[in-house]
Protein backbone atom coordinates (compact mmCIF):
# COMPACT_ATOMS: atom_id res chain seq x y z
CA UNK A 1 0.00 0.00 0.00
CA UNK A 2 1.37 3.34 -0.89
CA UNK A 3 1.23 6.58 0.48
CA UNK A 4 -0.58 10.26 0.36
CA UNK A 5 1.13 13.35 -0.35
CA UNK A 6 0.68 14.48 3.15
CA UNK A 7 1.76 11.26 4.60
CA UNK A 8 4.67 11.91 2.57
CA UNK A 9 5.62 15.01 3.19
CA UNK A 10 5.81 14.50 7.25
CA UNK A 11 7.55 11.67 6.90
CA UNK A 12 9.96 13.38 5.04
CA UNK A 13 10.12 15.94 8.01
CA UNK A 14 9.93 13.24 11.00
CA UNK A 15 12.90 11.73 10.15
CA UNK A 16 12.30 10.18 7.13
CA UNK A 17 10.37 6.56 8.54
CA UNK A 18 7.43 6.20 6.84
CA UNK A 19 4.17 7.31 8.62
CA UNK A 20 0.32 6.49 8.22
CA UNK A 21 -2.41 8.46 8.71
CA UNK A 22 -3.56 8.50 12.59
CA UNK A 23 0.01 8.78 13.48
CA UNK A 24 1.25 11.23 16.02
CA UNK A 25 4.72 12.59 14.61
CA UNK A 26 7.27 15.05 15.78
CA UNK A 27 8.08 16.77 12.60
CA UNK A 28 11.09 19.73 11.60
CA UNK A 29 8.54 22.86 10.34
CA UNK A 30 10.28 24.81 7.34
CA UNK A 31 8.76 27.99 7.93
CA UNK A 32 6.19 29.82 10.18
CA UNK A 33 3.52 32.36 9.51
CA UNK A 34 1.70 34.67 12.41
CA UNK A 35 -0.57 38.20 11.57
CA UNK A 36 -1.52 40.37 13.72
CA UNK A 37 -5.16 39.02 14.96
CA UNK A 38 -2.71 36.26 16.35
CA UNK A 39 0.22 38.00 17.30
CA UNK A 40 -0.82 39.65 21.24
CA UNK A 41 -1.32 35.90 22.10
CA UNK A 42 1.22 34.11 19.87
CA UNK A 43 3.95 36.70 21.45
CA UNK A 44 2.67 36.21 25.05
CA UNK A 45 3.22 32.63 24.57
CA UNK A 46 6.71 33.18 22.93
CA UNK A 47 7.72 35.41 25.58
CA UNK A 48 7.25 32.81 28.52
CA UNK A 49 9.18 30.03 25.92
CA UNK A 50 11.91 33.19 25.23
CA UNK A 51 14.51 32.69 28.39
CA UNK A 52 15.79 29.92 26.50
CA UNK A 53 15.98 31.79 23.18
CA UNK A 54 14.10 31.38 19.46
CA UNK A 55 16.34 30.69 17.00
CA UNK A 56 13.90 29.55 14.84
CA UNK A 57 12.39 33.37 14.59
CA UNK A 58 14.08 34.03 11.11
CA UNK A 59 12.48 31.30 9.66
CA UNK A 60 8.97 33.56 10.72
CA UNK A 61 6.68 36.08 8.89
CA UNK A 62 5.27 38.49 11.03
CA UNK A 63 2.13 39.86 8.90
CA UNK A 64 -0.06 43.04 9.72
CA UNK A 65 -2.96 42.26 7.25
CA UNK A 66 -6.20 41.86 9.08
CA UNK A 67 -6.34 45.13 11.10
CA UNK A 68 -5.07 47.30 8.16
CA UNK A 69 -5.18 49.86 8.96
CA UNK A 70 -5.51 49.01 12.48
CA UNK A 71 -9.08 50.63 13.63
CA UNK A 72 -8.66 50.62 16.99
CA UNK A 73 -5.66 50.83 19.85
CA UNK A 74 -5.21 48.18 20.88
CA UNK A 75 -4.52 46.73 17.27
CA UNK A 76 -2.20 49.72 16.64
CA UNK A 77 -0.50 48.74 19.78
CA UNK A 78 -0.11 45.01 18.55
CA UNK A 79 1.53 45.98 15.45
CA UNK A 80 4.25 48.08 17.43
CA UNK A 81 5.25 44.85 19.22
CA UNK A 82 4.84 42.96 16.16
CA UNK A 83 7.24 45.76 14.71
CA UNK A 84 10.02 45.61 17.52
CA UNK A 85 9.51 41.72 18.16
CA UNK A 86 10.95 41.00 14.53
CA UNK A 87 13.22 43.83 14.80
CA UNK A 88 15.10 41.94 18.23
CA UNK A 89 14.19 37.99 16.61
CA UNK A 90 15.04 38.78 12.98
CA UNK A 91 11.37 37.57 12.44
CA UNK A 92 10.58 38.79 8.64
CA UNK A 93 8.29 41.59 9.06
CA UNK A 94 5.30 42.51 6.40
CA UNK A 95 3.84 45.64 7.67
CA UNK A 96 0.27 47.16 6.87
CA UNK A 97 -0.12 47.38 3.26
CA UNK A 98 2.26 45.06 1.94
CA UNK A 99 -0.71 42.74 1.93
CA UNK A 100 -2.54 39.27 3.17
CA UNK A 101 -0.74 36.64 4.84
CA UNK A 102 -0.84 33.72 2.30
CA UNK A 103 -0.30 36.10 -0.59
CA UNK A 104 3.00 37.33 1.02
CA UNK A 105 4.00 33.88 1.98
CA UNK A 106 4.89 32.58 -1.41
CA UNK A 107 5.47 35.71 -3.40
CA UNK A 108 8.29 36.37 -0.53
CA UNK A 109 9.74 32.71 -1.31
CA UNK A 110 9.21 31.15 1.92
CA UNK A 111 7.34 28.24 0.78
CA UNK A 112 9.00 25.65 -1.94
CA UNK A 113 6.99 22.53 -3.33
CA UNK A 114 7.19 19.23 -0.37
CA UNK A 115 7.71 22.10 2.39
CA UNK A 116 5.57 22.08 5.88
CA UNK A 117 4.36 24.98 6.70
CA UNK A 118 2.35 26.35 9.91
CA UNK A 119 0.51 29.44 10.23
CA UNK A 120 -1.92 31.05 12.79
CA UNK A 121 -4.70 30.88 10.39
CA UNK A 122 -6.96 28.42 8.88
CA UNK A 123 -6.55 29.37 5.06
CA UNK A 124 -3.11 28.57 5.87
CA UNK A 125 -4.05 25.50 3.76
CA UNK A 126 -3.12 27.86 0.93
CA UNK A 127 0.02 26.83 0.56
CA UNK A 128 -1.05 23.71 -0.64
CA UNK A 129 -1.28 25.08 -4.12
CA UNK A 130 2.73 24.96 -4.18
CA UNK A 131 2.96 21.50 -3.26
CA UNK A 132 3.65 22.32 0.34
CA UNK A 133 1.65 21.14 3.56
CA UNK A 134 0.49 24.07 4.91
CA UNK A 135 -1.84 24.39 8.30
CA UNK A 136 -3.49 26.60 10.61
CA UNK A 137 -1.98 26.24 14.14
CA UNK A 138 -2.58 28.48 17.28
CA UNK A 139 0.02 30.85 19.29
CA UNK A 140 1.68 28.34 21.25
CA UNK A 141 2.19 26.18 18.45
CA UNK A 142 4.48 28.87 16.25
CA UNK A 143 6.04 29.82 19.82
CA UNK A 144 7.43 26.59 19.65
CA UNK A 145 8.48 26.23 16.35
CA UNK A 146 10.04 29.73 16.80
CA UNK A 147 12.10 27.98 19.84
CA UNK A 148 12.60 24.34 18.26
CA UNK A 149 11.73 24.22 14.63
CA UNK A 150 9.27 21.55 15.24
CA UNK A 151 5.71 20.87 16.11
CA UNK A 152 3.70 17.54 16.62
CA UNK A 153 1.21 16.79 13.90
CA UNK A 154 -1.11 13.99 13.67
CA UNK A 155 -1.04 13.08 10.45
CA UNK A 156 -4.03 13.34 8.28
CA UNK A 157 -6.39 10.79 6.32
CA UNK A 158 -6.96 11.90 3.20
CA UNK A 159 -9.73 12.60 0.38
CA UNK A 160 -8.83 12.69 -3.32
CA UNK A 161 -10.70 14.51 -5.66
CA UNK A 162 -10.31 14.16 -9.31
CA UNK A 163 -11.10 17.34 -11.95
CA UNK A 164 -12.22 15.72 -15.11
CA UNK A 165 -12.44 17.64 -18.25
CA UNK A 166 -11.61 21.39 -17.58
CA UNK A 167 -13.57 24.71 -16.82
CA UNK A 168 -15.68 26.28 -19.18
CA UNK A 169 -14.22 30.05 -19.57
CA UNK A 170 -16.35 31.60 -17.14
CA UNK A 171 -15.61 29.38 -14.56
CA UNK A 172 -13.19 29.27 -12.29
CA UNK A 173 -11.32 27.42 -9.32
CA UNK A 174 -14.04 29.27 -6.71
CA UNK A 175 -17.15 27.26 -8.72
CA UNK A 176 -15.45 24.29 -7.74
CA UNK A 177 -14.83 24.94 -4.32
CA UNK A 178 -18.62 25.94 -3.94
CA UNK A 179 -19.50 22.89 -5.52
CA UNK A 180 -17.74 20.77 -3.21
CA UNK A 181 -18.86 22.91 -0.26
CA UNK A 182 -22.53 21.97 -1.53
CA UNK A 183 -21.61 18.63 -1.86
CA UNK A 184 -19.30 17.72 1.68
CA UNK A 185 -20.95 20.39 3.70
CA UNK A 186 -19.17 22.99 5.89
CA UNK A 187 -16.38 21.19 8.01
CA UNK A 188 -17.19 17.67 5.93
CA UNK A 189 -13.79 17.15 5.69
CA UNK A 190 -12.53 17.91 9.27
CA UNK A 191 -9.35 16.96 10.01
CA UNK A 192 -8.72 15.73 6.62
CA UNK A 193 -6.36 15.91 3.70
CA UNK A 194 -7.65 16.97 0.62
CA UNK A 195 -5.51 15.91 -2.49
CA UNK A 196 -7.03 18.33 -5.55
CA UNK A 197 -5.48 16.22 -8.84
CA UNK A 198 -6.58 15.62 -12.87
CA UNK A 199 -6.96 17.77 -16.23
CA UNK A 200 -9.03 20.78 -14.64
CA UNK A 201 -6.20 21.02 -12.06
CA UNK A 202 -3.84 20.89 -14.74
CA UNK A 203 -5.31 23.27 -16.93
CA UNK A 204 -5.49 26.24 -14.45
CA UNK A 205 -2.91 28.78 -13.68
CA UNK A 206 -1.39 29.62 -10.19
CA UNK A 207 -3.77 32.22 -9.12
CA UNK A 208 -6.47 29.55 -9.37
CA UNK A 209 -5.20 26.78 -7.75
CA UNK A 210 -4.81 29.13 -4.47
CA UNK A 211 -8.08 29.47 -4.64
CA UNK A 212 -8.81 25.86 -4.63
CA UNK A 213 -6.45 24.98 -1.94
CA UNK A 214 -7.63 28.26 0.31
CA UNK A 215 -11.22 27.40 0.34
CA UNK A 216 -10.42 23.63 1.55
CA UNK A 217 -10.70 25.73 4.91
CA UNK A 218 -14.57 26.17 5.19
CA UNK A 219 -14.48 21.99 4.68
CA UNK A 220 -12.23 22.10 7.61
CA UNK A 221 -9.27 20.35 6.06
CA UNK A 222 -6.01 20.23 7.82
CA UNK A 223 -4.30 20.87 4.29
CA UNK A 224 -5.26 20.88 0.65
CA UNK A 225 -2.68 19.19 -1.91
CA UNK A 226 -1.52 19.84 -5.62
CA UNK A 227 1.29 18.25 -7.06
CA UNK A 228 3.38 20.54 -8.18
CA UNK A 229 4.10 20.49 -12.21
CA UNK A 230 6.46 23.05 -14.44
CA UNK A 231 3.73 26.11 -13.66
CA UNK A 232 4.37 25.68 -10.09
CA UNK A 233 8.37 24.97 -10.35
CA UNK A 234 8.26 28.37 -12.76
CA UNK A 235 6.86 30.28 -10.34
CA UNK A 236 8.22 29.46 -7.47
CA UNK A 237 11.94 30.02 -9.51
CA UNK A 238 10.58 33.72 -10.69
CA UNK A 239 9.72 34.18 -6.66
CA UNK A 240 13.07 33.11 -5.78
CA UNK A 241 11.49 29.81 -3.30
CA UNK A 242 14.25 27.39 -2.14
CA UNK A 243 15.00 24.43 -4.27
CA UNK A 244 11.55 22.26 -4.92
CA UNK A 245 11.71 19.12 -3.75
CA UNK A 246 8.56 17.82 -5.42
CA UNK A 247 6.13 14.76 -3.78
CA UNK A 248 3.61 12.72 -5.86
CA UNK A 249 0.98 10.35 -4.05
CA UNK A 250 1.54 6.94 -4.76
CA UNK A 251 -1.03 5.18 -7.63
CA UNK A 252 -1.78 2.51 -4.56
CA UNK A 253 -1.96 5.37 -1.82
CA UNK A 254 -4.68 4.67 0.66
CA UNK A 255 -7.87 7.27 0.59
CA UNK A 256 -10.90 7.49 2.68
CA UNK A 257 -12.63 8.16 -0.10
CA UNK A 258 -12.29 9.39 -3.88
CA UNK A 259 -14.54 11.67 -5.44
CA UNK A 260 -14.81 12.95 -9.45
CA UNK A 261 -16.11 15.97 -10.92
CA UNK A 262 -17.14 16.63 -14.29
CA UNK A 263 -15.27 20.36 -14.55
CA UNK A 264 -16.32 20.81 -17.61
CA UNK A 265 -19.95 20.84 -16.99
CA UNK A 266 -20.02 22.91 -13.92
CA UNK A 267 -21.76 26.50 -14.40
CA UNK A 268 -20.92 28.99 -12.21
CA UNK A 269 -21.80 28.50 -8.43
CA UNK A 270 -22.74 30.80 -5.65
CA UNK A 271 -23.52 30.38 -1.89
CA UNK A 272 -26.77 31.54 -0.52
CA UNK A 273 -26.80 33.97 2.32
CA UNK A 274 -25.55 32.85 5.59
CA UNK A 275 -24.24 29.51 4.75
CA UNK A 276 -21.12 29.05 2.99
CA UNK A 277 -22.52 24.89 1.64
CA UNK A 278 -25.88 26.25 0.53
CA UNK A 279 -24.70 26.35 -2.85
CA UNK A 280 -26.75 26.54 -6.04
CA UNK A 281 -26.00 27.27 -9.52
CA UNK A 282 -25.56 30.82 -10.40
CA UNK A 283 -28.16 30.12 -13.43
CA UNK A 284 -30.76 29.09 -10.98
CA UNK A 285 -30.65 32.27 -8.91
CA UNK A 286 -33.47 34.86 -10.58
CA UNK A 287 -33.60 38.38 -9.57
CA UNK A 288 -31.53 38.53 -6.61
CA UNK A 289 -30.69 42.18 -5.88
CA UNK A 290 -27.38 43.05 -4.05
CA UNK A 291 -26.22 46.64 -2.77
CA UNK A 292 -22.59 45.41 -2.66
CA UNK A 293 -19.96 44.08 -4.44
CA UNK A 294 -16.83 42.91 -2.78
CA UNK A 295 -13.96 41.38 -4.77
CA UNK A 296 -10.51 40.22 -2.57
CA UNK A 297 -9.26 38.18 0.25
CA UNK A 298 -7.13 35.76 0.27
CA UNK A 299 -9.18 33.59 -1.69
CA UNK A 300 -10.31 35.51 -4.69
CA UNK A 301 -7.84 38.91 -4.06
CA UNK A 302 -4.90 37.90 -6.81
CA UNK A 303 -4.18 39.15 -10.49
CA UNK A 304 -6.69 36.99 -12.34
CA UNK A 305 -9.34 37.58 -10.02
CA UNK A 306 -8.98 41.68 -10.83
CA UNK A 307 -8.74 40.45 -14.46
CA UNK A 308 -12.07 38.98 -14.52
CA UNK A 309 -13.57 41.78 -13.40
CA UNK A 310 -11.61 44.46 -15.67
CA UNK A 311 -12.86 41.99 -18.54
CA UNK A 312 -16.17 42.09 -17.40
CA UNK A 313 -16.60 45.89 -16.71
CA UNK A 314 -13.85 47.48 -19.07
CA UNK A 315 -15.70 51.01 -20.73
CA UNK A 316 -18.54 49.78 -18.47
CA UNK A 317 -20.18 51.33 -15.62
CA UNK A 318 -21.55 49.44 -11.84
CA UNK A 319 -25.36 49.57 -11.13
CA UNK A 320 -27.05 52.56 -9.98
CA UNK A 321 -27.13 51.79 -6.25
CA UNK A 322 -23.71 49.75 -5.81
CA UNK A 323 -21.03 50.08 -4.32
CA UNK A 324 -18.16 48.07 -5.15
CA UNK A 325 -14.62 47.79 -3.30
CA UNK A 326 -11.38 45.95 -4.86
CA UNK A 327 -8.68 44.68 -2.40
CA UNK A 328 -5.67 43.65 -3.79
CA UNK A 329 -4.40 40.46 -1.71
CA UNK A 330 -0.95 42.40 -2.14
CA UNK A 331 1.45 44.99 -2.92
CA UNK A 332 2.59 43.09 -5.97
CA UNK A 333 -0.64 42.34 -7.27
CA UNK A 334 -1.68 46.07 -6.86
CA UNK A 335 1.47 46.98 -8.78
CA UNK A 336 0.55 44.51 -11.33
CA UNK A 337 -2.84 45.47 -11.49
CA UNK A 338 -2.11 49.04 -11.92
CA UNK A 339 0.80 48.13 -14.92
CA UNK A 340 -1.87 46.57 -16.77
CA UNK A 341 -4.31 49.40 -16.80
CA UNK A 342 -6.52 47.24 -14.09
CA UNK A 343 -7.06 50.33 -11.99
CA UNK A 344 -8.13 52.53 -13.93
CA UNK A 345 -10.54 50.41 -15.55
CA UNK A 346 -12.12 49.13 -12.61
CA UNK A 347 -12.26 52.76 -11.03
CA UNK A 348 -13.76 54.65 -14.09
CA UNK A 349 -15.89 51.45 -14.10
CA UNK A 350 -17.35 53.05 -10.35
CA UNK A 351 -15.44 50.61 -7.61
CA UNK A 352 -13.02 51.88 -5.34
CA UNK A 353 -9.87 50.52 -4.10
CA UNK A 354 -8.05 49.82 -1.00
CA UNK A 355 -4.71 49.21 0.81
CA UNK A 356 -3.79 45.90 0.09
CA UNK A 357 -5.02 43.36 3.15
CA UNK A 358 -7.92 41.41 4.36
CA UNK A 359 -9.65 44.56 3.83
CA UNK A 360 -13.54 43.46 3.74
CA UNK A 361 -13.31 40.37 4.68
CA UNK A 362 -13.87 40.30 8.36
CA UNK A 363 -15.66 43.13 10.05
CA UNK A 364 -12.10 44.80 11.35
CA UNK A 365 -11.43 47.68 10.09
CA UNK A 366 -15.05 49.06 9.62
CA UNK A 367 -14.47 50.11 6.22
CA UNK A 368 -17.87 48.00 5.02
CA UNK A 369 -20.95 48.15 7.34
CA UNK A 370 -23.85 47.21 5.54
CA UNK A 371 -27.02 48.68 6.08
CA UNK A 372 -30.18 46.56 7.18
CA UNK A 373 -31.92 44.24 4.57
CA UNK A 374 -28.31 45.19 2.19
CA UNK A 375 -27.10 42.29 0.32
CA UNK A 376 -23.80 41.97 -0.38
CA UNK A 377 -21.73 39.48 -2.99
CA UNK A 378 -18.50 38.60 -2.05
CA UNK A 379 -15.40 37.36 -3.55
CA UNK A 380 -14.23 35.94 0.06
CA UNK A 381 -14.81 32.40 2.11
CA UNK A 382 -17.23 33.32 4.50
CA UNK A 383 -20.35 34.27 4.65
CA UNK A 384 -22.05 33.35 8.41
CA UNK A 385 -24.57 36.20 9.67
CA UNK A 386 -22.86 39.14 10.76
CA UNK A 387 -19.62 38.64 9.20
CA UNK A 388 -19.74 42.23 7.82
CA UNK A 389 -20.95 43.59 11.04
CA UNK A 390 -24.97 43.35 10.85
CA UNK A 391 -26.50 40.57 11.09
CA UNK A 392 -29.49 41.64 9.36
CA UNK A 393 -28.05 42.11 6.21
CA UNK A 394 -27.11 39.27 3.85
CA UNK A 395 -23.70 37.87 2.03
CA UNK A 396 -23.86 35.93 -0.90
CA UNK A 397 -20.54 34.14 -2.07
CA UNK A 398 -19.10 33.75 -5.87
CA UNK A 399 -16.03 34.01 -8.03
CA UNK A 400 -14.79 37.54 -9.34
CA UNK A 401 -16.64 37.12 -12.39
CA UNK A 402 -19.34 36.64 -10.45
CA UNK A 403 -18.98 39.47 -8.21
CA UNK A 404 -18.12 41.79 -11.25
CA UNK A 405 -21.21 40.50 -12.97
CA UNK A 406 -23.48 40.98 -10.27
CA UNK A 407 -22.29 44.48 -10.24
CA UNK A 408 -22.93 45.40 -13.41
CA UNK A 409 -26.18 44.57 -13.69
CA UNK A 410 -27.06 45.06 -9.92
CA UNK A 411 -28.88 41.60 -9.62
CA UNK A 412 -26.90 37.85 -8.79
CA UNK A 413 -25.74 37.47 -12.62
CA UNK A 414 -24.03 34.58 -14.72
CA UNK A 415 -20.81 36.17 -15.81
CA UNK A 416 -21.28 34.18 -18.97
CA UNK A 417 -24.14 36.30 -19.69
CA UNK A 418 -22.80 39.84 -19.76
CA UNK A 419 -20.42 41.25 -22.17
CA UNK A 420 -16.39 40.38 -21.29
CA UNK A 421 -17.93 37.49 -19.51
CA UNK A 422 -17.11 35.02 -21.95
CA UNK A 423 -13.62 34.78 -22.22
CA UNK A 424 -13.47 33.43 -25.45
CA UNK A 425 -9.95 34.32 -26.03
CA UNK A 426 -8.75 32.82 -23.37
CA UNK A 427 -9.20 32.18 -19.57
CA UNK A 428 -7.99 35.36 -18.17
CA UNK A 429 -8.75 38.78 -19.77
CA UNK B 1 -1.90 15.08 35.67
CA UNK B 2 -4.23 12.58 36.55
CA UNK B 3 -5.21 10.15 34.40
CA UNK B 4 -8.65 9.44 35.98
CA UNK B 5 -11.03 12.16 35.99
CA UNK B 6 -14.04 12.24 37.27
CA UNK B 7 -16.55 14.94 37.68
CA UNK B 8 -20.28 16.00 36.40
CA UNK B 9 -21.53 15.66 32.70
CA UNK B 10 -22.86 18.74 31.84
CA UNK B 11 -24.26 18.62 28.38
CA UNK B 12 -23.85 20.89 25.14
CA UNK B 13 -25.14 20.63 21.64
CA UNK B 14 -23.65 20.06 17.90
CA UNK B 15 -21.59 22.53 16.12
CA UNK B 16 -20.64 24.53 18.99
CA UNK B 17 -18.61 27.43 18.09
CA UNK B 18 -16.12 28.15 20.55
CA UNK B 19 -14.78 31.43 19.05
CA UNK B 20 -18.50 32.83 19.27
CA UNK B 21 -19.74 30.85 22.74
CA UNK B 22 -16.13 30.78 24.71
CA UNK B 23 -13.46 33.88 23.57
CA UNK B 24 -13.69 37.40 23.59
CA UNK B 25 -13.35 37.20 19.28
CA UNK B 26 -17.01 39.38 19.09
CA UNK B 27 -16.44 40.94 22.37
CA UNK B 28 -13.57 42.89 21.88
CA UNK B 29 -11.49 44.03 24.96
CA UNK B 30 -13.42 41.88 27.26
CA UNK B 31 -11.16 39.51 29.80
CA UNK B 32 -11.49 36.14 30.32
CA UNK B 33 -13.00 36.47 33.57
CA UNK B 34 -15.73 38.02 31.72
CA UNK B 35 -16.04 35.43 28.95
CA UNK B 36 -15.78 32.94 31.19
CA UNK B 37 -18.92 34.13 33.34
CA UNK B 38 -21.25 34.15 30.22
CA UNK B 39 -19.94 31.48 28.03
CA UNK B 40 -22.08 29.30 26.15
CA UNK B 41 -24.97 31.67 27.29
CA UNK B 42 -26.22 32.13 23.25
CA UNK B 43 -26.78 28.27 23.02
CA UNK B 44 -27.79 26.76 26.62
CA UNK B 45 -28.40 30.04 28.33
CA UNK B 46 -29.09 28.28 32.00
CA UNK B 47 -25.24 26.11 31.06
CA UNK B 48 -23.11 28.70 32.68
CA UNK B 49 -24.89 29.53 35.94
CA UNK B 50 -25.00 25.58 37.05
CA UNK B 51 -21.37 24.96 35.98
CA UNK B 52 -18.92 24.25 38.62
CA UNK B 53 -15.05 24.19 38.79
CA UNK B 54 -14.78 20.00 38.20
CA UNK B 55 -17.34 19.72 35.88
CA UNK B 56 -16.61 17.82 33.04
CA UNK B 57 -18.59 19.07 29.70
CA UNK B 58 -20.11 16.44 27.31
CA UNK B 59 -20.67 17.71 23.84
CA UNK B 60 -22.25 16.24 20.54
CA UNK B 61 -20.74 16.63 17.11
CA UNK B 62 -17.83 19.10 16.42
CA UNK B 63 -17.44 20.60 19.16
CA UNK B 64 -14.83 23.83 18.87
CA UNK B 65 -15.89 23.92 15.07
CA UNK B 66 -14.78 26.55 13.54
CA UNK B 67 -12.39 28.03 16.13
CA UNK B 68 -9.19 28.80 16.42
CA UNK B 69 -8.58 30.60 19.44
CA UNK B 70 -6.64 29.17 22.32
CA UNK B 71 -8.37 31.51 24.09
CA UNK B 72 -11.67 29.54 24.29
CA UNK B 73 -9.12 26.82 26.07
CA UNK B 74 -7.99 29.47 28.68
CA UNK B 75 -11.35 30.32 29.33
CA UNK B 76 -12.65 26.73 30.14
CA UNK B 77 -9.56 26.66 32.45
CA UNK B 78 -10.84 29.86 34.41
CA UNK B 79 -14.09 27.97 34.40
CA UNK B 80 -12.58 24.71 35.96
CA UNK B 81 -13.58 22.36 33.15
CA UNK B 82 -11.97 19.05 34.28
CA UNK B 83 -12.67 17.66 30.61
CA UNK B 84 -14.12 17.48 27.72
CA UNK B 85 -15.87 14.06 26.04
CA UNK B 86 -17.57 14.70 22.21
CA UNK B 87 -18.62 12.76 19.54
CA UNK B 88 -15.68 14.52 17.53
CA UNK B 89 -13.71 18.40 17.48
CA UNK B 90 -13.46 20.97 15.39
CA UNK B 91 -9.66 20.41 14.35
CA UNK B 92 -7.82 23.80 15.58
CA UNK B 93 -9.84 23.55 18.58
CA UNK B 94 -8.50 19.87 19.58
CA UNK B 95 -5.24 20.92 18.90
CA UNK B 96 -5.71 23.87 21.31
CA UNK B 97 -6.94 21.86 24.20
CA UNK B 98 -3.66 19.38 23.88
CA UNK B 99 -1.37 22.55 23.50
CA UNK B 100 -3.18 23.94 26.87
CA UNK B 101 -3.27 20.84 29.07
CA UNK B 102 -7.41 20.31 28.40
CA UNK B 103 -7.98 16.39 28.15
CA UNK B 104 -10.29 16.23 25.65
CA UNK B 105 -11.41 12.52 24.53
CA UNK B 106 -13.83 11.77 21.18
CA UNK B 107 -16.62 9.59 22.35
CA UNK B 108 -19.72 7.94 21.54
CA UNK B 109 -22.49 9.99 24.20
CA UNK B 110 -25.22 8.90 23.66
CA UNK B 111 -27.23 7.61 26.80
CA UNK B 112 -25.22 10.47 29.15
CA UNK B 113 -27.90 12.74 30.79
CA UNK B 114 -26.92 15.91 31.95
CA UNK B 115 -25.51 16.16 35.73
CA UNK B 116 -24.19 12.25 35.54
CA UNK B 117 -21.08 11.51 37.30
CA UNK B 118 -18.87 10.36 34.69
CA UNK B 119 -15.51 8.94 34.66
CA UNK B 120 -12.72 9.55 32.41
CA UNK B 121 -9.46 6.85 32.54
CA UNK B 122 -6.86 8.56 29.72
CA UNK B 123 -4.34 5.67 30.23
CA UNK B 124 -6.88 3.25 29.27
CA UNK B 125 -9.19 5.16 27.25
CA UNK B 126 -12.35 4.15 29.21
CA UNK B 127 -15.72 6.66 29.56
CA UNK B 128 -17.87 5.14 32.09
CA UNK B 129 -21.21 6.44 33.72
CA UNK B 130 -21.60 3.84 36.72
CA UNK B 131 -25.05 4.75 36.93
CA UNK B 132 -26.48 3.92 33.38
CA UNK B 133 -24.40 1.07 33.01
CA UNK B 134 -22.40 2.81 30.64
CA UNK B 135 -19.25 1.85 29.73
CA UNK B 136 -17.32 2.81 26.43
CA UNK B 137 -13.75 2.58 25.12
CA UNK B 138 -12.32 5.04 23.17
CA UNK B 139 -8.70 4.79 21.37
CA UNK B 140 -6.07 6.12 23.87
CA UNK B 141 -4.39 9.40 23.16
CA UNK B 142 -1.01 8.33 21.31
CA UNK B 143 1.89 9.00 23.91
CA UNK B 144 3.25 12.52 22.46
CA UNK B 145 -0.14 13.47 22.97
CA UNK B 146 -0.21 12.51 26.61
CA UNK B 147 3.07 13.23 27.74
CA UNK B 148 2.22 17.17 26.43
CA UNK B 149 -1.00 16.95 28.50
CA UNK B 150 0.89 15.27 31.26
CA UNK B 151 2.61 18.28 31.43
CA UNK B 152 -0.21 20.91 31.33
CA UNK B 153 0.52 21.71 27.82
CA UNK B 154 2.84 22.81 25.20
CA UNK B 155 4.43 25.49 26.60
CA UNK B 156 5.65 23.61 30.12
CA UNK B 157 6.46 21.03 28.08
CA UNK B 158 8.73 22.67 26.03
CA UNK B 159 10.35 24.43 28.86
CA UNK B 160 11.13 20.78 30.74
CA UNK B 161 11.85 19.00 27.06
CA UNK B 162 13.08 21.67 24.88
CA UNK B 163 14.20 18.71 22.51
CA UNK B 164 10.43 17.24 22.65
CA UNK B 165 11.95 14.08 24.02
CA UNK B 166 9.80 12.87 27.12
CA UNK B 167 11.85 11.29 29.78
S1 LIG C 1 -8.56 37.61 3.80
FE1 LIG C 1 -10.17 36.99 5.22
S2 LIG C 1 -10.03 34.78 5.39
FE2 LIG C 1 -8.13 35.51 4.45
S3 LIG C 1 -6.69 35.74 6.13
FE3 LIG C 1 -7.70 37.71 5.84
S4 LIG C 1 -9.50 37.74 7.22
FE4 LIG C 1 -8.76 35.61 7.02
Amino acid sequence: MGYTIAEKILAAHAGGSPVRAGDVVVADVDFAMMHDARAGNALKMAAKLGAKGLPFAKRTALVMDHYSPPPHIEAANTHKEMRAFAEQSGAVLYDVGDGICHQVMPEGGHLTAGDLIVGTDTHSVTYGAFNALGTGVEGTDVAAVMMTGKLWFRVPETIRIELKGKLKPGVWAKDVTLNMLGRLKAEGANYRALEYTGTGVAAMEIDDRMTLANHAAELGAKAALLEADEKTIAWLAAHKARTPKPVKADVDANYVERIEIDASALPPQVARQHNIDDVVGVPEVKGQRINFALIGTCTNGRLDDIRQAAAILNGQRIAKGVRMIVTPASREIYLAASREGLIEILTRAGASFEAAGCGTCVNVTGHLITGDGDVAISSANRNFKGRLGNDKSEIWVGSSATVAASALTGFITDPREVMGGKWVAGRAA
Amino acid sequence: MNNLIKGRARLLGDNINTDTNCSSKYLPGKDNAYVAQHAFEKVAPAFIGNFKAGDIIVAGKNFGINSSREQAVHVMHLMGVAAIVSHSFGRQFFRNTINNGLPALECDIGGIADGDEIEIDLASGKVSVAARGIERTVPVLPPAVRAILAEGGLITFLQKYPDWKAA
